[in-house]
This record gives structure tokens, sequence and C-alpha cells, in this order.
């Protein structure tokens, strides 16, 4: 009984709940919004990781940034993780001007997330 | 300097306005007709960074500059390149406003966890000149320039 208990929760700790998030064209203030929205659903659906990945998004501005750091409060102030894949040439700089390379977890794209947090072989 | 060489292809001076609303929702209208201005001789990242420096100074003008002004007053955006430069317009119908002291006044570091308050910063470190005038009686105008032959050598 109790061995399968600990097989649970290491079977649990090796493959987190993990949600995906893929918004697609110009993130702009609203757009981020929806995207912040639809992050706190996931935390709500008891999420641990959740991966916002950026493949479909041609753009960022200012705001929409400053939307995506908000959901990466909420992320961890639940006790959860936010990681980032695959960002267009745009959001890189957009990044880079910003530092948010030191704030956010960002992946190449999702096979090097899978294989780096879900540890998937 | 070399990536220049051929611009000597590019018209010398090509000018062109695009007038919107007061509404954010026109951002992704006015980056498309933008795009059409992308010379050959500019490397993406450098057309990217001037992208997004258009998009900020687009927002500011609706979220700052008209500020409780109905979504019908207008914004125009002009862009004049040249082989060596682009500049960019952004004309609009708020109060008066001192960029100059307001870029003074920026924290030398932002807040890296801030929600918001990056604009500026955005486009003052994109951009090799930034300044916001007043015109006539009741315009504003935001220039940026982009020298493209102190681009290069980055």
């Amino acid at each position: 009984m109790f061995s399968e208990l600990l097989d649970l929760q290491v079977l649990k700790l090796m493959n987190p709940d993990v949600k995906v998030v893929q918004p697609t064209g110009l993130l702009d203030g609203s757009k981020a919004n929806q995207v912040r929205r639809e992050i706190n659903d996931c935390l709500e659906a008891g999420a641990e990781i959740v991966l916002l990945d950026l493949k479909d998004v041609t753009f960022i501005d200012s705001s929409g940034l400053g939307s995506l750091v908000s959901a990466l409060k909420t992320v961890r102030s639940s006790g959860a993780k936010l990681y980032i894949c695959s960002i267009s040439d745009q959001v890189r700089i957009l990044f880079e001007l910003t530092s948010m390379d030191r704030v956010f977890k960002v992946f190449a794209n999702r096979e090097e997330f899978d294989l780096e947090v879900q540890k998937v072989t | 300097m070399s990536e220049l060489k051929d611009s000597s292809k590019f018209p010398s001076h090509h000018q062109e306005v695009l007038r919107v609303g007061t509404d954010l929702a026109a951002l992704a209208r006015i980056l498309s007709w933008f795009d059409r201005f992308e010379p050959p001789h500019i490397s993406q990242r450098i057309w990217l960074q001037c992208k997004t420096a258009l998009a900020e100074g687009f927002t500011n003008a609706v979220r700052h500059a008209h500020k409780n002004l109905p979504s019908n007053v207008p914004i125009d955006i002009e862009v004049t390149q040249s082989p060596q430069s682009l500049e960019i317009r952004i004309l609009d119908y708020g109060p008066p406003f001192n960029l100059e002291e307001k870029l003074k006044t920026l924290p030398e570091e932002i807040d890296l966890e801030a929600t918001g308050g990056r604009g500026l910063k955005i486009m003052h470190s994109i951009v090799d000149r930034l300044a916001y005038t007043r015109i006539d009686s009741d315009r504003n105008c935001l220039l940026m320039i982009k020298d493209y032959t102190q681009s290069q050598s980055l």
C-alpha cells in the first residue's frame, strides 16, 4: 500500500501536469490578457507547468510583454512554473532589449522543452 | 558599410502616410503597411527593431497622447525612406508633452518584473534620434530616426 503510494508520487514528480498555451498572431495588450486568462485556467485545472508556445506569434509589443510578466507572477505565486518556447525573431529582439531572457526560461522549441523539462526520451 | 553597396537601386527618397483612428486594434494594419517599406539592403534584425519602435510609438499615441479622446481622432503615421536612414513620424492631437524631461526621469535599470513602462525605453534604445515636438497649435510629432549607416557597424 505504502509503496504503491510512493510510486504514484514518483510518477507525479517525473511527469508533472503540463499544460500548453499556444496563442497566434499579434500579441498586443488585449490579446496577451486573453493569454493570461488562459494560463489562469490552466492553473485552476491543476497545471504544475505551463508552456507558452509562441511559434505562431508574429509580434509582441511592450504591453503584451507586460501581460506576460504579470502571468509569470501569477504562475509563480501559485507554486507552478511557466516556460516559453519557439519565439520568433521579433520576440527575441524584444526580449533582448528588455532583458526578458533573465526573467523567462525560453526553449528553442517544443522538443527541447520535452527533453529538459518533461524528461521524455 | 559594404551592406549599403546596393542601395543605389533603391529610390533615393520615398515617403508615405497612413491615417488611422485612436484604436489599438489598428496596430496589425500599421505593421503590415510598414513591411512594404522593408529595404533590400538592410538586415532583417534592423528592420524588426524599427517595426518594434513603430509599434511602441503608435500605442503610446493611443494610450497616452490620445487618452480619453474618441476613436475617430486621427493619428497619422509618416514613413520616409532613404538609402541611409528611416524616418518615422507619428502625429497626434494630444496635449503638449516634454519627452526629453520624461526620458531624463526614467530609471537607468527598469524593474525586470514591472508589468508596464517599457515603451519609451524600447524606442530610445532602438532609434538613433527620438524627439517629440509641438507642431501647429494642436498637434504633436513623434520623430524617430534610424540611421542605417550606424546600425550596420553594430
